[in-house]
Formats: structure tokens, sequence, C-alpha cells
């Protein structure tokens, strides 16, 4: 139990940490890092407390995928060094704003809490049978039989969106040569030259 | 459950078949007009399949896919509206050069995409059936890539209905969280008067609905859609989306939110007012046909929503009548617009068709029919449209909705009207070029008669409508 709250802290303070450097952070290539870090932590919390599929799908998903997805935008953007106005310099209307937004979403967090703290008939309420299947497998159980439909329409429209990304996106670039080695190995002199007799202040038309 | 797949025959029929001509279309080059013809041949084979499904109701997947007689009525309705748009547009789409291979395969995922939602009777099939339709209707929208307008009306449409899958899904999401369920019968169970919850989720769900059938005052985009898109998209999206929006509609009120009618109730009458009077009111100073006939789309189903406001089941049917008529009187009013071509270029201007009976007085004929049945002059299929959906408001004593109901048809057939007197009486301002498209032609045809005959057979859709609710 010891070690279990030793990781328990250890992880949650580095996702703290690491959530608080996102924002404060001056180079945003740095902010996406610790964005990283921060969902690596968080995908290890998930994982402490039994929820080991979606702790992986976080580290697949959001680390895999999104942050480095974040992370191409940030760097071809080229807003690195971006100056941090929020903060120095001139007065900025961004503070006020933001300080309403965080206090409504804080009011909405002790909402939240409160509601479920102060109403046993939630806890009590749930029966969910616990069983030896790890969730993965349980996930896998049921996604492809009783859910199969589901699933594969989510493919479907995954395909939809592909066709759709290609068809709005592609253009087919007009008078590009492209090199083909087949045609470049199999020339012989034969079908390459060719000799021509140039006639005087004439010239001859070479390619067109 | 292997035994039971063939409850869900069409659908798969249809899904193989729309990854084997994406594959010929791949592999093929110029392959636009093989997989146009295809998509014909598979949309009639699904039709077939359909017409030879049993009507029982049976339910698979947890009973998550419903089939019977409502989702295979509705299933044959939405297949042969897009074969009537499909085949219309297939010149208008050559001649614009929006022919690429994907157009009609986007069709038929979108297609595919109202199978699931009229025939689901889950909360999270019917999302996926949604998002499949609405995803491939924004990239319908903005197909022609090129063009400023259409790029622009599919960044807009993707926006709005983005924001109202959004409103829909939080719907969704606690409509799970209050009655414990997916399922919309053990919803129906779960969801009376004392579950505030639920009935708080009810209206994000409507909201939702509202905007995908483009209801006032969730209709802002319509116009702007109908007029920036090719003409033969706006033709797909005036009619087909609308017939499977309504029907999950007419679902949603009929199952999940039975027993809080009294709640209900009053969001459809607002809704259904609403779009009357807009549709009615804002037509009026349109110059554009396709921005006319978005608007009137918009009245037209505020019409289908006041049979759908009675909540019982002889105004559901009235609606789903109306719906049905409605499919007609569009796809010939959009086929007419494919006939109307000057110079190489398909004209969307009202004045543009000043004196158009002079020169060509057979279709001037067919416009005149197909908007007196829009404005619902007797004895039209237009007028028994609206006379069904009356009939049901007025049985149930809501007067209030069936003068209001009375009144804009008055007004609306003011602006039908002056298109017919600019088309009679103006003098003729330009000729337009013949058009050699003849399946737009015969489908003008065919909606004309069916306009001008339902009189004679009202008694053909009323028997297969009456069958859909009886389980």
């Amino acid at each position: 139990m010891l070690v279990h709250s030793i990781f328990f802290y250890f992880f949650s303070v580095i996702a703290i940490f690491s959530s608080l450097m996102v924002i404060t952070s001056r180079n945003t290539v740095n902010s996406v890092f610790f964005l990283i870090l921060d969902f690596i932590s968080v995908g290890c919390l998930f994982i402490m407390v039994g929820a080991e599929f979606l702790g992986m799908i976080i580290l697949i998903v959001y680390v895999g995928a999104v942050a480095v997805l974040f992370l191409f935008v940030v760097m071809m953007l080229n807003v690195a060094e971006q100056k941090q106005s929020w903060f120095i310099g001139k007065k900025s209307t961004h503070i006020p704003t933001g300080l309403i937004v965080s206090v409504l979403i804080l009011l909405e967090l002790l909402v939240v809490v409160g509601g479920w703290k102060y109403k046993d008939s939630i806890m009590s309420s749930s029966t969910l049978e616990l069983s030896n299947i790890s969730n993965t497998h349980q996930l896998g159980l049921v996604m492809y039989t009783d859910y199969i439909l589901y699933f594969q329409m989510a493919g479907v429209i995954l395909l939809l969106s592909m066709i759709g990304a290609i068809l709005l996106t592609f253009r087919q670039r007009k008078g590009v040569k492209k090199q083909s080695y087949f045609n470049q190995i199999s020339r012989n002199p034969s079908s390459s030259i060719e000799l021509q007799e140039v006639e005087t202040n004439k010239g001859v038309k070479i390619d067109d | 459950m292997l035994n039971n797949l063939n409850i869900l025959l069409p659908e798969i029929f249809l899904t193989l078949s729309i990854f084997s001509v994406l594959m010929i279309g791949v592999f093929i080059k110029e392959s636009f007009n093989l997989i146009f013809n295809l998509s014909s041949a598979i949309i009639l084979f699904t039709i077939a399949i359909i017409l030879n499904s049993s009507n029982e109701t049976e339910k698979i997947f947890l009973d998550s896919f419903t089939r019977d007689s409502f989702s295979n009525f509705f299933k044959i309705l939405i297949l042969i509206a897009s074969l009537f748009v499909l085949n219309t547009s297939k010149v208008f789409i050559i001649d614009n050069k929006i022919g690429k291979f994907e157009y009609p395969i986007i069709i038929l995922l979108s297609i595919l995409g109202m199978f699931f939602m009229v025939s689901s009777n889950d909360i999270i099939l019917f999302y996926l059936g949604l998002e499949l339709q609405s995803l491939s209707l924004y990239i319908l929208a903005s197909i022609d890539r090129d063009n400023l307008r259409s790029s622009e009306s599919g960044i807009k449409y993707f926006v709005l209905s983005a924001l109202s899958s959004g409103l829909l899904l939080y719907g969704c999401s606690l409509l799970y969280g209050f009655t414990g369920s997916t399922n919309f019968d053990l919803i129906a169970d779960q969801l009376i008067q004392d579950n505030t919850g639920a009935v708080f989720a009810m209206v994000f769900v409507l909201v939702g609905l509202a905007f995908k059938v483009s209801a006032v005052p969730f209709h802002m985009w319509t116009p702007d859609v109908y007029e920036g898109a090719p003409t033969s998209i706006t033709s797909y999206f005036a009619v087909v989306p609308k017939v499977a929006g309504l029907a999950v509609l007419i679902k949603f009120m009929f199952i999940p939110f039975s027993n809080i009618l009294s709640e209900w109730q009053l969001i459809i009458i607002f809704i259904s007012i609403a779009s009357m009077i807009l549709g009615a009111v804002a037509a009026i100073i349109q110059k554009n046909i396709k921005r006319l006939l978005a608007y009137s789309s918009i009245g037209h189903v505020g019409y289908a929503l006041a049979g759908v406001a009675t909540g019982v089941i002889s105004g559901y049917e009235s609606s789903i009548i109306y719906i049905s008529i409605y499919v007609v009187m569009n796809i010939g009013a959009f086929s007419c617009l494919y006939l109307l071509k000057k110079d190489g270029e398909y004209r969307e201007n009202i004045a543009d068709l000043s004196g158009l009976s002079k020169k060509q007085p057979l279709l001037a004929i067919s416009f005149l029919i197909i908007l007196f049945s829009l404005a619902g002059i007797p004895p039209l299929a237009g007028f028994f449209a609206k006379f069904y959906v009356f009939t049901a408001v007025i049985e149930q004593k809501m007067y209030a909705l069936a003068i209001i109901g009375l009144l804009t048809t008055v007004i609306s057939a003011f602006y039908y009207l002056r298109i017919i007197k600019i088309i009679y009486f103006d003098d003729s301002a330009i000729s337009f070029d013949p058009v050699k498209n003849s399946v737009a032609k015969l489908s003008v045809l065919i909606s004309c008669a069916i306009l001008i005959t339902f009189f004679l057979f009202p008694a053909i859709l009323n028997n297969v409508v009456d069958a859909l609710f009886i389980n």
C-alpha cells in the first residue's frame, strides 16, 4: 500500500508540475514537451487504478498522435520563441477574461465535487460486478460481438473522411516531369540519338 | 446471431458494393461514367432487396437495429429519391466538370448513413448514422472545390452542423445519464415527466434534429448552402436528408419521447409555426431560384412538423405523406433547373425565366404544375399533402396552428404565383439552349404525372403509410 501511495504522489506531482510548465514555459516547443510529460503521467495514474486500457489509449492516441502533431504544427508555424506579453509589458485584456472563465470553471468543479461528495446514493448505486478478466479482454469480448455494428460503422466513417480529405485537397500537378527508371535503363543509342544535317542560318529545333 | 444477419442484408450489400466500386474507381482511370452507372445499379438492387425482405419487426445487436415496415418504407423512399436526383443531374455534373468518381460513392455512403438513422433503435447507432450522413454532406457541399462559393457553403455547413451535432450528442449523453440506457425502448420506459434531467436532454436532441431538417430557428445555413453548392448537390440536399431527418424525428417522438408528449409538443408547435412563417415571408424577396427553393423547403418542413406536433399516429402519417409528396415536387422542380442552360451556363435567376412560355411551352407548363402543387392548389398532390396535415391538426383541436398554417399557405402562394406570372406574362429576355438531358425531362414528366393524377388514387400512398405504424 505504501509503495502504491509513493507512486501515486510521484506521478501526481509530475502531472501537476508539468501542466503548470505547459502554460508558463516561454518556449512553445518546451510547452508541448511538458504536455507530453503530463499525458504520460496521467496515463500512468490510470494504469495504477486498474484502467490499463485507458492508460494505454492515452499513451497511443494523445502522446503518439496528438502531441506529436502539436509539435509539428508548433515547429512549422515558427512560434517557438513567443513573447510572453500576458504578464509583462503593456496591459492586456486577456487576464480579466481568463479570470472570469477560471472562476466559472472553479465553481463548476465545486458543484461537481460537492454533488459527488455529499450524495451517497450515487456511490451505493454502483452495481458493477468485478471479475478477474482484464479491461482490455472485456472490451474485446463485446467489441467484436455485440457492438460489432458500431465498430464497423466507425470504420466506415473514418474511410469516408479519408476519401473526403483526398477528394478535397489532392491536386494533380500538370507538367511535372517524373523520373522513369525503366525507360531510362532501356534506352539505347539507336532510339535516343538522332543525326541531323544542320543547315546554315536556320539551325535545328532541339526539344519542344 | 449469424442467421439473423439477413435483417441487415440491405446495409451489408450496400457497404460491400460501396467498397467494390471504390476499388474500381481507384484503379481504373477516368471511370466516372462507369462508377455512376454502377451506383445506379446498386441503388436499384438495394431497392429490390428491401422489397423482398419481410416487413415484420425484428431487432438485432442488443435491439439496437430495427427492421420494420417503417424503416423499409423510408429506405425505399430515400433510394428512389436518390436514384432520381443522381440520374437527372448527370449531365449537369459533367457540364460543370465536377464529375469525379468519388461523387456517386459519397452519395451512396450518405445513403448508408441514412439507412442506419431510420433503422436505429439506439442512440449510439443513430448518432453514428447521422455522422456518416452529415460527413458525406459536408464533402458534397464543397465538392466543386475550385469554386469559391461551393467551398464557402461547405465550410459554413460543416461549422454549423458540427455545432448542432455537438448539441445533439450532449443531449444524448444526458439522456443516457438520466435514463440509464441508450436503447430507445428502455429510454421510453424511464422518460417520464418527473425525470426533469431527461426532459432537459430531450430539448437538446430536438435542437440537433431541427437543425438537420433545417427548421426555424436553426435554418440559417440553408439558403447559403443551397445557393453555394452546385445545383446537383442542392437538389440532393433539398430532398433526401430531409426525408431521413423527418423519419428520425418521428421515430424519436414515437418511441423514446412518447411519454412526454406535453413537454415536446409546444416546442414542435413553435418550430413548425416559425418555419411556416419564415418560409413564406423570406422567400418573397428572393431573386435566385435555388435560394427561393431553400426558403420554400423551410416552409414545407414547417408543414410536415405540424403533422408531427399533433403527437398522434394519424398526425405522423399525415406528415409522412407530406414529405413523400414533397420529394416528388422537389425532384420535379430541380429537374426543371437542369433544363435552363444558356451559353454553356446553367441559369438560376428568376428574372431569366421571363417569357419562358413562348419559347418552351412544355417546360413552362411543367413549371406551372410543380409550382401550383408547391403552393398547394387543388387538385394537385401538394394540396392533398396540406389537406391531410391540417385535417390531423384540426382533429386534435389545435386551431391556432391550423389557422397560422393556412395563412402562411396563402402568403407563400404569392411567390409561387409570381414565378408563374414571370414565366407567362413577362416579355421574354433570353431563349435557353436545348439541353440533351432526357432523364431530367423524363423525371419532370413523371413528377408532373404523379402530381396531377394523385387525386385519382390517393389510397395507394395512404394504405402504405397506414401500415407503417401497425406493429
